[in-house]
């Protein structure tokens, strides 16, 4: 009988009875010992005339959870909470020791849970619920009102620097507590299921303060407006950050949820949230917590007040800037100045955070990657104002985060409806009563869209009133998926057109796309002809591309078309016994059978992918087929 | 007690009046004035307080002797409910009920009426009463908690009645008690705890500081990495990323028709699509998600009990997982294409026979033919009439003896075809006569076995007494082995043509035999029963190697011209090479056809060998044996031989290699010979 004491490196060579023994003499009182002084009395009443135990292998190096938490000495609650907080999770072991049927935990695992001083702290905290609960039994009231004043708290901090030892690292991992914030932050609060008021608005000041970083960071990415919620991206340092925000509606509660393990992540969440955003509002010279004007937090403008508070933090900090003083800073702040007054003209004269924009714009643009500057520029100059029933909260997230200016219907909006400079009008109703002349009416559909493509696409498909186009996921690359939507294929051309705005090429290349941008103009539903009018174009391009390189190769001379034509017979002369044998390769059956399967697996995988396009594609041409059918009979009809 | 609510003046006592609500107007009228009056003379509050006092000490007074109108007394009023009085005066007369309004009216009466507020419906009575002033204050102040006299005070200075200055006589002359005048063990003792409570920390004064929740806990260099010990992080896979179908609006094409939604309903729960793609035209009018939490709650408990495995993405080209083989260009030359098609068989070409110059091929057919062709022509040359379905033809190997040995049922022929000069024919013909029947020898091989001569033919006619299925030559060519499946004694014979000698295979075979086969060079002979495939040595007469092919049910057997590899076809499409040098175990498994294997043959100077099947193929192969002992065969498939028609089930019946060329002759079941050229 062997033991290896992993942790205290006593390892001992004898039969069990001298463990027990020896174990019993040193009486090290710690959890440990005590699992294999159990363990080695279990093993020696069950099998006496066992001699060895497993020193390596899967069986010392796994154990089953409720090995664990004899272990750890904790309830099954408890080492839930741990494991929880400690990310600890069961591990596959090659093979299962004690039967298919249990949960194996990697015995470092269980030693990394041993060593945190969190665990003796639940210990702690379990004893004293049970002087409060004995102080209680007694109706010593006083006591245990004392007593509950001074329960025993623990902290995650250094559960969380243990866990991301980088900061870099909390960000990779950053979807899922944001998720599950921003799903807190919609949740009713209720005491039957323990969900406090509280932490409720703990988890919506938190989703206010992680979308005012990213918004005035201008780091949003994609947007996606999705039947489960909205799906953001951003991209900070470099790591992708995708979240869900369900829609403001009243969620749907069902009884087969056990609370107590969701309030367990957002605990652990809440905190490690909290630490990101400091890091990251420190890293822009902002100071955190945020104090937010109290009118405006009244007034549920949460984030607006959160975007006052930055704009007036970031111009201390550049003022201060400004005083460390160097000729570099003094240059920009000339550069500013001198954009400032161009563009002062065209801004409202009304709007004072759109100077402090201007500002520190210029003072924050080095550091800029292009995305951060196209993201930017998307909205620039663009005034939203938002209709009273559109959805508030998402739009005044996204439109300051492309650099567009918004304010909304309501108390302690920035500006008014009757505003003459706003631009743009977000209205989702089916009939608008009072236009005014100067502004675009759209649907909120648009801003999405826009935002995703990166371009800002025509309005006229997403008049009051219409069926907007199709919402297409930006996360989805279609070309390998292997249907492109007809949208995308639109959406693809205006973002083409758009640069070679940009980028004048010689040639016709431009008048096409612009005829398709136009007929794209005259309705969305002449769509599918703008293509083909495109495409047209485009081979008439080709053609003529072609005899471009001809004559071109004429003019180099003669010995080249020479060299072309033995080329050609060469390839010829190649391509000949190319055809002949069949096409059919016999060589899988040289592979092992386990490579077969593979193989086998990889062709039946591609054969659904094409499946599923095939699908898509026949509901297509049905769809056409109905619709043209329909077509036809409304003009009989009027014929 | 009735509600008698007290009310103001003397005035109102009068039994008389029956309408007492005059009165009180008129009485609110003449306090006004009253007050007015007042007003002018002394100071407000004060006139107002003087007053109250009187009117209370007046309501004090007449409290008892207010007498209500009714006299029922103290009873439930429901015992009136139904009556139309409400009681008796004090005449004894009944009092009728007023007449109730309905609600609209009392609702529109008590809009009009400014006053309404202040009124209050006295059921005892069944009277409105309007409330005074003083009234509506001690309500108020009874509403507050407070005494219902303003000037009541519940703090007036204690007045000590029993104590004067000349009192002779104390009240109680008890001692003083001792408690008096020493200080409280209690109180002592709940000090002793405080103290010690604040000593122990457990009673702090000033409130603890707080610090700031949050701090910059990874620095400001985010380089500075502990290594942790323990062990590696993974991390949890990402949610999969929404597609077009979970738009709000997704094109129309990603939703599915109602019959689609339909059929969801019969698949099987865990192969249903958990989502189901909806289009909605307007942003206002998405609902909320009916799984949000649900979903949530779902990846938590992913996240903590689900075991994660580190796994490689699996991302590889198809082609990067099949072997590394030599360009199959370098391999040629080899037969991929059919040249010549050979037809005049009405049936199912059963069995074929290249001769070993390889000028003729001999074919024998389902319906008891037997013809030989000219290879290069395709042109028939001899059509032998068997009579019955002929299972088996061979060419004997030697060129200078062109005789043809041809099982149909239960018998063998021995044919000439009449080929080679006259010499030859000579020899042929002196070789396939027999005079008279040499039954004379006793031998217990009669009665199981004759040789005769065939009239019709002129050729010997080997007589089993069951049906031969496959008949082998010896490479010199004077032995030739038969096989009768059906029987396990007399299974394998060898026949000596020179003497016209027959033999038992002088070994006990294990299991039933299937196929036969010459060793090329050497006098070792193999016989492949249904498991394994034994070698024998025909000269030390024993059992030199048994190959355990781990197979079904074997059906053909072949073996490389150099003698050391051997391929063996089985019933369920499976090709096995053994290389006898190396084990008794196949060295390489081929799992090609999907049907049975009908026979298999190695190239006699090619490095080529081939298998055919029912599944109307033959896979045509490249099987290098190396001279070199240490390198082990190369084998290469090279390719798949297309082209004939299954009929009743089966497909390509036989297949074998020109003796010189690389072209392979299949016969099919489809009653044409084909051949496939380089």
């Amino acid at each position: 009988m062997a033991i290896d004491l992993h942790v205290f490196l006593v390892s001992i060579e004898s039969d069990a009875l001298n463990v027990v023994r020896h174990l019993t003499l040193t009486q090290l009182d710690m959890p440990i010992t005590n699992f294999h002084l159990i363990e080695a009395r279990r093993l020696l009443w069950e099998h006496p005339h066992i001699k060895g135990k497993k020193k390596e292998g899967n069986a010392a190096r796994y154990v089953t959870r409720s090995q664990a938490i004899k272990i750890l000495q904790v309830s099954l609650s408890d080492f839930r909470k741990l494991c929880i907080h400690k990310g600890v999770f069961p591990r596959e072991p090659k093979k299962k020791v004690k039967g298919n049927h249990h949960t194996y935990y990697h015995l470092k695992d269980v030693m990394y849970i041993l060593h945190d001083p969190l665990l003796e702290k639940h210990r702690e905290i379990r004893a004293y619920k049970k002087k409060i609960k004995k102080a209680k039994a007694k109706k010593n009231d006083e006591l245990a009102k004392l007593l509950i004043s001074r329960a025993p708290s623990y902290k995650l901090d250094m559960v969380i620097r243990d866990r991301y030892p980088t900061f870099i690292d909390a960000l990779r991992d950053l979807d899922d507590p944001l998720t599950m914030v921003h799903l807190f932050a919609m949740l009713p609060a209720i005491d039957r299921l323990k969900i406090e008021v509280k932490r409720i608005h703990n988890c919506r000041r938190l989703c206010h303060e992680w979308q005012a970083y990213i918004s005035r960071t201008h780091k949003l990415r994609k947007v996606f407006v999705a039947v489960k919620g909205i799906y953001y991206q951003a991209e900070v340092d470099g790591q992708k950050i995708t979240w869900l925000a369900p829609h403001a509606r009243q969620q749907v509660l069902t009884d087969d949820i056990d609370f107590n393990v969701m309030l367990t992540f957002l605990e652990f969440y809440e905190t490690l949230l909290g630490f990101v955003i400091f890091q990251l509002y420190h890293s822009i010279n902002v100071k955190y917590p945020p104090i937010l004007d109290p009118r405006l937090e009244a007034l549920a403008a949460d984030l607006y007040a959160l975007s006052r508070y930055f704009d007036a933090n970031y111009r201390t900090s550049v003022q201060e800037l400004q005083f460390d003083g160097s000729s570099r800073l003094d240059q920009e702040q000339e550069e500013s100045n001198i954009r400032l007054a161009q563009l002062q003209h065209q801004l409202p004269a009304n709007e004072p955070g759109a100077l402090m924009h201007l500002v520190q714009d210029a003072s924050g643009e080095i550091e800029e990657d292009e995305a951060t500057r196209d993201c930017k520029n998307l909205f620039r100059n663009k005034k939203f104002f938002l209709s009273r029933e559109v959805p508030r909260e998402s739009l005044l997230f996204v439109i300051p985060a492309f650099g567009g200016i918004v304010s909304w219907e309501g108390d302690g909006a920035p500006f008014s409806e009757n505003d003459d400079s706003i631009t743009h009008q977000i209205v989702d109703r089916p009939t608008q009563g009072h236009v005014y002349l100067s502004r675009e009416y759209v649907q909120p559909q648009w801003v999405f869209d826009c935002v995703n493509a990166r371009v800002i696409l025509p309005t006229e498909p997403y008049m009051v009133g219409r069926d907007p186009p199709p919402h297409l996921s930006p996360f989805v690359d279609d070309e390998a998926e292997g249907y492109v939507p007809d949208y995308a294929k639109t959406i693809k051309q205006l973002q083409a057109s758009v640069k070679s705005d940009v980028k004048p090429l010689p040639g016709m290349g431009n008048d096409d796309l612009d005829s398709s941008k136009i007929l794209l103009a005259e309705g969305f539903i002449n769509r599918t002809e703008a293509m083909e009018a495109a495409e047209k174009k485009r081979q008439m391009m080709l053609l003529e591309k072609q005899y471009h390189d001809e004559l071109k190769r004429e003019l180099q001379g003669v010995s080249s078309i020479n060299k072309q034509n033995s080329e050609n017979t060469e390839s010829k002369e190649q391509s000949l016994p190319d055809v002949e044998p069949n096409p059919e390769d016999p060589s899988g059956l040289m592979m092992s059978r386990r490579k077969r399967g593979l193989a086998k697996a990889i062709e039946i995988g591609k054969q659904r992918k094409k499946d599923h396009v095939e699908k898509l594609k026949e509901r297509k041409r049905n769809i056409e087929a109905a619709q043209k059918s329909e077509k036809k009979h409304k003009k009989t009809q009027l014929s | 007690m009735t509600p008698s609510l007290t009310m103001g003046h003397q005035e109102s006592q009068n039994l008389d009046n029956i309408n007492p609500l005059e009165t009180r107007d008129e009485d609110f009228v003449e306090r006004g004035e009253n007050d007015a009056l007042n007003d002018n003379n002394d100071q407000d509050e004060h006139s107002e307080r003087s007053q109250s006092q009187q009117a209370i000490d007046e309501s004090d007074s007449s409290e008892d002797e207010v007498a209500p109108r009714n006299t029922i007394g103290d009873v439930p009023l429901e015992w009136y409910k139904d009556e139309k009085h409400i009681g008796y005066d004090f005449a004894g007369r009944k009092i009728t009920k007023k007449e109730r309004r309905d609600k609209l009216d009392s609702f529109l009466a008590s809009a009009d009426d400014s006053k309404s507020w202040h009124k209050i419906y006295d059921e005892y009575n069944d009277e409105e009463v309007e409330l005074t002033k003083e009234e509506i204050k001690h309500i108020r102040r009874l509403l507050k908690g407070k005494a219902p006299h303003a000037e009541f005070d519940p703090y007036a200075p204690y007045v000590d009645w029993f104590k004067w200055d000349d009192a002779k006589h104390p009240l109680s002359n008890a001692p003083e008690p001792k408690r008096r005048f020493i200080p409280s063990k209690w109180e002592s003792k709940k000090v002793v705890e405080y103290v010690r409570a604040i000593r122990k920390g457990l009673i702090k004064f000033d409130q603890p500081k707080e610090e700031p929740r949050f701090y910059s806990l990874w620095g400001d260099d985010s380089s500075s990495a502990d290594i942790t010990k323990h062990l590696a992080y993974i991390p949890p896979p990402k949610p999969k990323l929404p597609g077009h179908e979970e738009s709000y609006n997704p094109s129309l094409e990603y939703i599915p028709t109602q019959e689609e939604i339909n059929s969801y309903q019969l698949m099987y729960e865990e192969d249903r699509p958990k989502f189901i793609p909806k289009r909605f035209t307007s942003f206002r009018s998405i609902p909320a998600y009916e799984n949000a939490v649900k979903d949530s709650f779902e990846r938590c408990l992913d996240l903590y009990l689900c075991p994660r495995v580190r796994k490689k993405r699996i991302n590889i080209d198809p082609e990067s997982l099949k072997p590394k083989l030599p360009n199959k260009k370098d391999l040629r030359p080899y037969p991929f294409a059919c040249y010549l098609e050979y037809k005049g068989h009405q049936s199912a070409v059963l069995s074929i026979s290249v001769e070993p110059s390889g000028q003729w091929i001999a074919s024998g057919s389902k319906d008891g033919t037997v013809r030989i062709w000219e290879v290069e022509s395709g042109r028939c040359l001899r059509v032998w009439e068997i009579g019955e379905a002929v299972q088996h033809v061979a060419w004997n190997p030697l060129p200078a003896r062109p005789i043809l040995a041809v099982s149909a049922g239960a018998d063998v022929l021995i044919l000439n075809t009449g080929f080679g000069n006259e010499e030859e024919q000579k020899e042929i013909k002196n070789l396939l006569h027999i005079g008279t029947p040499t039954s004379d020898d006793s031998d217990d091989m009669s009665s199981y076995l004759s040789w005769l001569q065939d009239e019709q033919h002129d050729c010997i006619r080997l007589r089993h007494y069951r049906t031969v299925s496959s008949v082998v030559w010896h490479r010199k060519g004077d032995y030739l082995s038969t096989l009768m499946p059906a029987d396990i004694l007399l299974a394998v014979l060898i026949h000596q043509l020179s003497k016209r000698l027959t033999q038992r295979l002088p070994f006990k075979l294990h299991g039933l035999p299937v196929s036969l086969a010459f060793h090329p060079t050497r006098s070792i002979f193999f016989v492949a029963t249904k498991k394994n495939v034994r070698v024998y040595d025909m000269l030390k007469q024993k059992l030199i190697k048994k190959l355990e092919t781990q197979l079904r049910e074997v059906s053909s057997i072949a073996v490389h011209p150099a003698g050391d590899n051997v391929i063996v076809g089985s019933k369920e499409g499976k090709l096995r090479w053994f290389d006898m040098d190396l084990s008794s175990k196949p060295y390489q498994n081929l799992d090609c056809h999907r049907k049975d294997i009908t026979n298999v043959a190695f190239h006699r100077s090619y490095p080529l060998f081939a298998s055919c099947s029912d599944d109307d193929t033959a896979y045509v192969f490249h099987g290098m044996v190396y001279a070199d002992l240490n390198e082990n065969p190369r084998i290469v498939p090279l390719e798949i031989l297309r082209g004939h028609t299954s009929s009743d089930g089966r497909g390509v019946l036989d297949c074998t290699f020109h003796p010189r060329q690389p072209w392979l002759f299949t016969a099919g079941a489809d009653s044409t010979i084909k051949l496939y050229c380089h």
